[in-house]
């Protein structure tokens, strides 16, 4: 059962791409019978709802908001730009060699930031594997976020798996 | 080995040597099966993945399916059919030849577990067919027995295999022979390494296009059919079999511009310049073959969203982009993609965008690697 001393910090967790909510909170909230959910998830047969509830104290507030970036990058919304107020925001700016502008502001994947703009790029894997995605990178530089796996020349990007670090001209 | 004798295969190379000096193939035969040293890591890489990617068929609930595919008018049964005909044919060779073709010559283990792992993966697709068929039909042999005799399917078999028939051909002499002139029963057999590598160069070639071009009308009239809340538990399935193609197309990628490259094997990277028109012209054959296939597919009537002419389109873009990532100019007028829409079919876990889409339930496995506690949540509203 889950114990409430623990400082309350948000594990990390992986989520998948998919756009399905599951974790393991809720997956052990199941199976202990003190989740209600509003989330849907396939677990085979209903869990048993019998058991008494624990509902933690609640926890002080955590002095320090930590990696609120890499929260939020978990986020299982389909990621789109997010807003920060009274923050640095790591902005760049993406231009693509037809004219069309965009700037990344925070979104999980280069991908996801241009979609957010109305920018469509063509995928499939989302996930480096497949090459769909794959574009000319004219100028400027990114970062992985996961490693690339599909097979792309040394002037090409996949922007379903990176990040910019510099503001970028695509083709 | 010595190319006099031939390669003279054995299981268990006795010889000492160092992997990182070996080529893809043609060099000593494999030894250890042993991943700690890794000259191409990409091939780890894509065994990993692979293994991540494991599922079952069973997995795959196709009750609804049934009762669809019996409302489904005459010509959408025959699209739905043909298709899935002709990815049991597409699969049945992919569940053997890159072991049988690719293991009496492969050189590093990663690779060698790569071609197992990548021919594995096949061998579920076809059971899936098998899986998909039993459900509509009451007897299942009255598909799978047309498959050998079918016209239409059988022409696309003859172009299909018949890189890896004459590789196997010939890589068989040279096990056996060696490098040379032999008689055979008669008849001679002129075996040298070049023509060797040109002929598997032009298998992978092949293999590249079968992956990453041919399943591609099927997989279109799939999802077709899906968008309009018919057959889903087919789409899923395909779905998860063109997560797996995926793989397979950077698999074959890989090897075709490491050998291009001339990363661990000279001559090849000069062979792989000569095939170039080879190339075009493979690429191109199959293509023209995909459109074919289309028109025998709408012959009796097109389905809702999709027609002839879409999916011709679809085949020529599809064709350029792959082309495209080997490092060639496109074969057919640039165009943008003319079924965008299926791009999210295609990405095997986005659920959101095909919102009548059950979930599956294989995508829970390994999902979850870390506990969050309940508390923490607070306001936050998941
Ligand atoms: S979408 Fe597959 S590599 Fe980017
Ligand atoms: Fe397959
Ligand atoms: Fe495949």
């Amino acid at each position: 059962m889950m114990v409430s001393a623990k400082a309350p910090l948000i594990r990390r967790r992986r989520w998948f791409p998919s756009r399905t909510f599951y974790s393991a909170a809720q997956t052990e909230m199941e199976l202990v019978g003190g989740g209600s959910t509003q989330l849907e998830m396939d677990l085979g047969e209903p869990a048993p709802q019998n058991r008494q509830r624990i509902i933690p104290a609640p926890a002080p507030e955590p002095a320090d908001q930590g990696d609120l970036f890499g929260y939020l990058a978990e986020s299982p919304e389909p990621t789109p730009q997010i807003e920060f107020d009274g923050m640095a925001k790591p902005v760049f700016a993406v231009r693509l060699a037809d004219g069309r502008e965009a700037r990344f502001q925070h979104a999980g994947s280069l991908l996801e930031s241009l979609e957010s703009q109305d920018i469509h790029i063509e995928y499939q894997c989302r996930e480096g594997y497949c090459g769909s995605c794959r574009m000319k990178l004219r100028e400027g530089h990114v970062h992985y976020t996961t490693e690339p796996m599909a097979w792309i020349d040394d002037d090409e990007i996949l922007p379903c798996c990176c990040i910019p670090v510099t503001p970028l001209l695509l083709q | 080995m010595s190319t006099d004798t031939g390669m003279a295969y054995t299981t268990f190379n006795r010889n000492e040597f160092d992997t990182f000096s070996q080529p893809m193939f043609f060099g000593e035969l494999v030894n250890v099966a042993r991943y700690d040293q890794q000259k191409h890591k990409i091939f780890e890489n894509l065994i990993e993945k692979q293994l991540s990617f494991f599922w079952r068929p069973e997995e795959v609930d196709l009750a609804s399916d049934r009762k669809d595919f019996m409302d489904l008018p005459e010509h959408e049964k025959h699209i739905f059919v043909s298709n899935l005909k002709y990815q049991t044919l597409l699969d049945s060779v992919q569940g053997r030849s890159p072991n049988v073709a690719l293991l009496p010559v492969v050189s590093l283990p990663e690779l060698e577990t790569w071609i197992e792992t990548w021919s594995f993966s096949e061998t579920i697709h076809s059971r899936s067919y098998t899986h998909i068929v039993r459900n509509i039909v009451p007897n299942p042999a009255v598909v799978f027995d047309d498959i050998t005799k079918n016209e239409y399917i059988v022409r696309r078999a003859e172009s299909v295999t018949r890189y890896y028939d004459d590789f196997i051909n010939l890589s068989n002499y040279y096990i056996q022979l060696g490098e040379g002139t032999h008689t055979v029963n008669g008849e001679t057999v002129e075996v040298t390494l070049r023509e060797l590598k040109r002929r598997l160069y032009l298998t992978l070639v092949s293999v590249n296009v079968l992956e990453a071009i041919r399943f591609y009308v099927s997989f279109a009239c799939s999802f077709a059919f899906a968008e309009r809340a018919k057959m889903e538990g087919n789409a899923k399935i395909i779905k998860l079999i063109a997560r797996d193609e995926a793989l397979h197309l950077t698999g074959t990628q890989h090897m075709l511009q490491i050998i291009a490259a001339g990363k661990d094997d000279a001559e090849f990277a000069e062979i792989a310049r000569e095939c170039r028109d080879d190339v075009v012209a493979i690429f191109t054959e199959a293509a023209e073959q995909e459109k074919g296939w289309a028109e025998y597919l709408f012959k009796d009537g097109s389905m809702i969203g999709l027609n002839k002419d879409i999916l011709c389109q679809y085949v020529e873009y599809i064709t350029n982009q792959r082309i495209g990532a080997l490092g060639f100019e496109p074969v057919f007028p640039a165009r943008n993609n003319p079924l965008p829409w299926i791009n999210a079919w295609l990405n095997s876990d986005n659920v959101q965008v095909a919102p009548q889409e059950a979930e599956i339930s294989s995508y829970l496995v390994g999902a979850i690697d870390s506990e969050v506690d309940t508390a923490d949540f607070g306001d936050f509203d998941l």
